[in-house]
Order: C-alpha cells, then structure tokens, then sequence
C-alpha cells in the first residue's frame, strides 16, 4: 500500500521490508535515501529501528517518515525528538506521501 | 514482628509467610503495571528512569523477601532481574522489546514459583528463564563495563578456550537440558540476500536450532551491519559449525555455569541469605518493610465512576434542555444578549465533552492488561496441547472501557482456547501439509472511530463449513445444501449448544462457549465477524462500543415518531425509490451493491402509521448473506445520546435497547437492532412499541 502510494515518485526504487531487522539489514544490501517506518512491527519498536539509524553515524542522515494508525501526540512528539522528518498517521493521502517523500528526499540531496 | 519464641515458631512462620505473600502480591501487581509501562517506551531515547528505579527497588525487595523465607528459586530469578535492571538504570543497556518480554517472562515464573510455595507444590523449573535473564545481562555487561562484581564469570568470553570446556556442573536445580548458550553474528551480504540468505532466513534457522534469546543489530566500526543472535540450544556446535560460509560465525557466551556462578553470589550476599534462616528473619523484616515503596495509583471503585459518568449524562440532558430554550428566547431576547448566552451555552458544551473525556479516560484501560492474560493462557495451552504457537499481540496500548474489558475477558479467552484447540494444528499435522510447524495466534487490537477493533486470529485449519453444515441439517438447523457463508456460519456455531466437537476438550470446554461469545457481544452492543478459509486458518473480529454510557447514534423518524439507532451497527444509509422495491415471497426486497437486500418496515414492526412517499431511507445493517435494511421514513440527524436503560417491564421490550432524551424533553427509544432484527426475521416482535412511548 505504501509503496503504491510511493510510485508516483520518478525513478525511485523499493524495498520492502516485513520487521525491524530486516529494515536494518536493507541499509547494508543496498543505499538508502529514505526511509517510511511503521511503529508496530513484529520484533523491534519502529522507535528502536530509529533510534538505531540515529545512533550510528553511517545512517543518522537518513531522513525517516514514520508512519502508525495511532494518532496521538505524545508518539509523534517521541517520533519527532527521536529524529523522525515527519509523522505520518494512516490512513493518509497516498499523494500526500509521495509529496513528502520527494521534498525530503530533495532536502538531503547528498545521499547519506 | 518480635523475637520468634521457639515454641511458637511454625505460628510465626506461618505468619510470616502470609505477610510474605501479600508482600509479594503487591510487587508483582506493581511491577506487572510498570513492565507495561515500560513496553510503551520501548524504542525511546530516554525511558523514564523513575520507572526503571520502581522497577528495580520492587525486584530488589522481592529478592530480599525471598530469601528471608529461603525461597532460593524467587531469590535468584528476582536477583536477574534487579540485575537487568540495575544495567537498565546505570545505562548499559537500552531496553528493548525482548528485554521487557524476558522481564514480563520472568515475572510469571516468579509468580509461579511463589504460589507453589504457597500451594506447597514443587515449584517450577527456573533454569531456562535465568538463562534468558543472563543473556540480556551478559549482553549488557559485553557492550560497557562490568556493571557489578558478581558477573565476574560472564566477561570471560575472551578466555575462549576456557569457556568451551565441555565440563558441565551438574545437578542443576530443576534440570534443564543441555542447553548452552551462544552468540551468533551475521553478517548480511548482497551476494547472500540474492541466495536467499538473510536476516529473517537465518533468525528462522536459529530458531530450528533452539530459542532466541535475544536479537540486536549492530554497527561495525567500518560501518557495516551485523545481527546478534543469543541462542540457547541443545544442539551440538558441529549443527552449526559450517554456517560460517552464510557469515553466520558464533561462540559461545557462557558455559552453562548457573550453579557455581549462582553459588558464588549467593555466598557473596550473606547479608542477605544467610544459611541459618530463623535468626535472619528478625533482622530482615525491618529493612524489608521500609523498602515498600509508596505508590501514586490511586484505586477507585468503577461504580463510583459510574456514578459519575451517569452524573455526566444528566448534564448532557439538561445542557440540551437548556438549548432548546435557548431556541425559543431568541425571539424574545435583544441580538446581544442572546448571542452572550449562545456563546456561553457553546462553552459550556465544549468543556461538557472534555469533562465526559476526562472520566471516560480515567474508566479506559489497555487492551494490553487482558492480552497479556492471553499470553499466560497460550503459554499453558502450548504445554498442554505439545502444539508449537508462537502468540503475536498487535495494538496493546489501544484503549477500552473497564467495564468492556471485564466483560470480554471469558469471550477473548474463550476463541483464544478455541484456535489452539480446534484451529492450530499439530506440528506434524502442519509438516504434512507444508506449513511452518509453529502455528500463529494473532491478537490485535484497534481504534476505529468510536469502536475498538479485537481481532483473534490463527493460521490453523480454518472452520470446516461442511461439517457445520452436516451438523447443523442433524439438528434441523437447516435444510437442504446450500453452501454457508460465513455469516451464516457464525450463526450456526453461536446457536446454544452447537459445537461441532462431541466432546468439548479440556481447553475449550471450560467455561463458556461460543454462544456466550455472541451473546456477551451483542449485549455489549458489539459486532463478531467471522473470517475463515479451509487450510489457511480464521480470524474472528469484535467490535465494541468504546464506552456503553453515551454513544453516537443516528437519529431517524418512523411513522412521526424518532428513534434513536447506535451508530456503530448501521453500516450504511442509503436512499430507496419506492419503485425499486421487488416483492419475493411476500419479502420485500431492494437490490443493494450487486445483492438482495431484504426490508424490514419498522413502521409495520411497531404499527405505527405508514407514510407514503417516492422514496424512503434504509439503515443496512449486518453484512454478507445477513444484511437486512431497516426501512425509516427520514433519517433525521446524528447526535450524541446518552443511553439509558428500561428497567420497567412494561417498557422493556425485545428491539429496545433503552431511552434518551434529545433535550426537548421527549424520550426516544434506542433500538436493539440485533434483537431487532432477529425478532423481525421471525416475525416474532411485540406489536404496539409505538403505543408504549
């Protein structure tokens, strides 16, 4: 769903990943620009995948949009300290991901 | 708490026990609340050191409780426990979401090993828990410095030759098998992710290999990755010793060395456990009292809530009332004025709504507290059963009324012994049918509007519709072979007394059945769905009001009277041509998104006047094969209600759920629409409701 929504973005690719370490292990496989993190994955806290990449000076630069269907402050002030770019609560515009995607990507030109 | 006399020390002892028990009940309700509090702020940068102290001092005085009655089993795992902990305070390790699994673990076991002291059983096997408690603490200590003297024996990893020696002491204190403990890294490749070798591939392998008892991903100093995997296993190094072509190196983390290890530290806490326990107790008991820490929960009785929320419905009634007279002065009153007392009257039900959050937060709980119930449930059921489950629970923090809660509890229990017992199959059954061999039981929990979504899930065999069926044309249910969708389904196996099984197992047999399931759900004005595939497993799906006092209802006229429908069971309001309506065996019918939908006239329900018009509102309810469209004149609005129920027979009617008043000082009756519309299938409902206003 969210790699649909992500389409429109031109000559981007994805992949997708189906828990927290497997999330951590794509930064080794392949670069990565960006980074959508769902909070609630099977093994690690979406906050722990984050707070990973924010701790080691090889991802810090990654830029995170974290995504949940929690709406609730506290989260996103969490998310947001932690170093997320942007919190996004589902269900969201699929056009609006796209759009945020593509400024944060267009913010942090230089691939972390 | 004085000298013991020795002639009456079993009465002092017994005593004491008891003070030791309640002690000890009052830490593990303690630290069970702070464990989930805890896993809420999993993954933030900073967790909040006041519950890591809580934590900590309950462990350390359950530790020091334990040992003053010679408990040594409660004594070591609470002593792990505090130690995590106290790395957790100190920094030297960041709690993660298998850290707070290991502690929540844990302290089951611990309470487990307490009540069998207090039962007088021989008390549970410990041995695999310390592991796991030893294992985060060991990580801890191998990533900063040793966090205490006593841990000596875990840093010497280095002296590797050392650890591998093969001498094992024996006599462990509740025999365990040979499980040893090592620490595999992987090292992820794009060469290896093409052959398929990747993190979750290898996590499955070392999950055939034994349990994983932890799972951190690294840096490297050149900025690679590389996955830590602490495994306990049974399996000799030779299983393993040829990964190393898939990056997949190892050594071991510690020979399993708990009893000289545990031997040395209890030695070295003297203080605390010392060997002649009658003379220790006096002196420990002061210490131990004081370490009581004093908590800010406050408890509050939920009929005193309750009784407050009613409260809060009257306001809402009067706040009205006190509208609808607004309406009237308008007319009478100067522009200004009036527009003062709008403006208050607006305030005033703004801070109303807040004031109606603010309890009905305080009545909210998370889901969290019953799914961790579950957790114990199908840790038992998996002993029990010798089936292999791993239990997923998605969405603890989501909220829901205490009283709901209560409620659902038996139901939840219930369809989670149902999907061990009859869903999941066994792990040979699985390996046939090349499935993996650990089945999975998902619980999750969401927010949906104004409903909270409880979805019990299994990846077992599914429902077996035929047999349903036969069992069902047996018992005159049905007739003739229709296929049953699952609506229909549902139905069947909620009807009292059916159940497919001729003998109710042990697991799903206790308690209630799946008719009280239904029942419970739609007395609580809630929703069962069922979901299920042949082979592919079933999903059931509650949906529950968040509160039951005040609910959104849509507001709908019938023959010139207004009745009040609960939001959360219309699924959809269409508008209907009077022309488009068939006539099928005396049913009326309307096609509806591809299907038959059948109409059910409330107003010839109720025998109240039937208007005539082009066209008419259908409230649809149900879903599938089992929608059925309330036929209304006009729905009229949609307004916050606040339910109140008939208690008087002469009102209480099968079809009304209750009454609410609108704030013009009439009643509306909020309809039971599940009641309603079965009684409306059977034709079968008190004529005259509309007599009864």
């Amino acid at each position: 769903m969210v790699t649909a929504s992500l389409r429109a973005l031109p000559g981007a690719s994805f992949g997708e990943a189906s828990s927290g370490l497997e999330a951590i292990e794509r930064l080794a496989l392949a670069p990565v620009d960006l980074m959508i993190l769902d909070l609630n994955m099977p093994d690690m806290h979406g906050l722990e995948v984050l707070d990973f990449l924010r701790r080691h000076r090889a991802y810090s630069r990654i830029p995170v949009i974290v995504l949940t269907t929690r709406g609730d402050e506290p989260r996103r002030a969490e998310a947001l300290a932690a170093g997320a770019a942007l919190y996004l609560t589902k269900p969201f515009a699929p056009q609006s991901l796209a759009a945020q995607a593509e400024a944060l990507l267009k913010a942090h030109p230089e691939r972390a | 708490m004085s000298d013991p006399h020795p002639d009456n020390g079993g009465d002092f002892f017994a005593q004491f026990l008891d003070d030791y028990f309640a002690e000890c009940d009052e830490h593990l309700t303690l630290v069970r609340r702070h464990l989930l509090a805890l896993e809420e702020q999993v993954g933030r940068p900073d967790v909040d050191p006041a519950l890591l102290d809580e934590l900590f001092r309950s462990f350390h005085t359950l530790k020091g409780i334990s040992a003053m009655v010679d408990l040594s089993e409660a004594e070591r795992l609470a002593h792990h426990m505090e130690s995590y902990l106290r790395a957790l305070r100190q920094k030297e390790a960041r709690p993660g979401v298998e850290g707070v699994e290991t502690l929540m673990a844990a302290t089951t076991v611990l309470e487990r090993v307490i009540t069998a002291r207090r039962t007088g059983e021989a008390p549970p096997a410990i041995d695999t828990t310390v592991a796991r408690l030893r294992a985060l603490h060991s990580e801890s200590a191998a990533t900063a410095e040793q966090p205490a003297p006593l841990q000596t024996a875990d840093a010497s990893d280095t002296d590797a030759e050392h650890v591998r020696s093969p001498a094992r002491p024996s006599g462990a204190a509740g025999g365990s098998e040979h499980a040893r403990v090592w620490r595999f890294e992987f090292v992820p490749t794009p060469a290896l992710s093409e052959r398929g070798v990747n993190v979750n591939s290898i996590r499955a392998r070392l999950q055939e290999l034994g349990e994983i008892l932890q799972a951190t991903p690294h840096v490297r100093g050149d900025g690679g990755i590389v996955f830590e995997f602490v495994v306990a296993t049974g399996f000799e190094e030779s299983t393993f010793a040829g990964w190393h072509e898939d990056n997949l190196t190892y050594t071991p983390v510690e020979e399993a060395t708990a009893d000289t290890t545990e031997a040395a530290t209890t030695n070295g806490r003297a203080a605390l456990s010392s060997d002649t326990d009658e003379d220790s107790h006096p002196t420990q008991a002061t210490p131990a009292a004081s370490m009581l820490s004093p908590s800010n929960v406050v408890r509050v009785d939920l009929a005193r809530l309750d009784e407050l929320m009613r409260l809060i419905g009257a306001l809402v009634t009067s706040r009205a009332r006190l509208d609808e007279s607004l309406k009237h002065l308008k007319r009478t009153v100067a522009p200004a004025e009036w527009r003062a007392l709008q403006e208050t009257s607006l305030a005033m039900s703004r801070q109303l709504r807040d004031l109606r959050e603010g309890v009905m937060r305080v009545r909210m709980v998370q889901v969290g507290e019953i799914f961790e119930r579950m957790r114990f449930v199908v840790r038992d059921l998996t002993r029990e059963s010798g089936k292999e489950i791993r239990l997923e629970l998605l969405g603890q923090e989501t909220e829901i009324d205490k009283f709901l809660v209560e409620r659902m509890t038996d139901p939840l229990l219930h369809l989670v012994r149902n999907a061990v017992s009859h869903g999941l199959e066994t792990v040979e059954e699985r390996a046939a049918l090349g499935k993996p061999p650990e089945g999975k039981i998902t619980l999750r929990a969401a927010t949906s509007g104004d409903n909270v979504l409880i979805e019990i899930a299994d990846d077992g065999r599914g429902i077996d519709a035929e047999r349903v069926a036969a069992r069902a044309r047996e018992r005159g249910l049905i007739s003739g072979d229709e296929r049953l969708d699952e609506a229909q389904l549902l139905e069947l196996i909620c009807a009292p007394g059916f159940s497919t099984r001729d003998e109710a197992d042990r697991a799903s047999g206790r308690g209630v059945g799946m008719d009280v399931v239904c029942s419970t759900v739609e007395e609580l004005g809630g929703t069962l769905r069922l979901a299920t595939e042949k082979g592919r497993g079933t999903r059931f799906t509650v949906g529950l009001p968040l509160t039951l006092a005040i609910a959104e209802a849509l507001i709908a006229s019938v023959g010139g009277q207004r009745f009040a429908f609960p939001q959360t069971v219309v699924r959809e309001v269409i508008e209907v041509e009077a022309s488009s309506v068939r006539v099928l065996e005396n049913n009326e019918i309307v096609s509806y998104r591809g299907e038959v939908l059948p109409l059910v006239r409330l107003a010839r329900l109720f025998d109240l006047e039937e208007t005539t018009g082009d066209s008419f509102h259908v409230f649809v309810i149900g879903g599938g094969a089992n929608a059925v469209g309330l036929v209304v004149d006009r729905a009229v609005g949609q307004r916050e209600v606040v339910v109140r129920g008939l208690n008087d027979p002469l009102v209480k009617v099968a079809g009304v759920a209750g009454a609410t008043d609108l704030g013009d000082g009439r009643v509306v009756l909020i309809l039971d629409v599940a009641a309603l519309k079965h009684s409306a299938l059977g034709g079968r409902l008190a004529a005259g409701i509309g007599t009864a206003i």
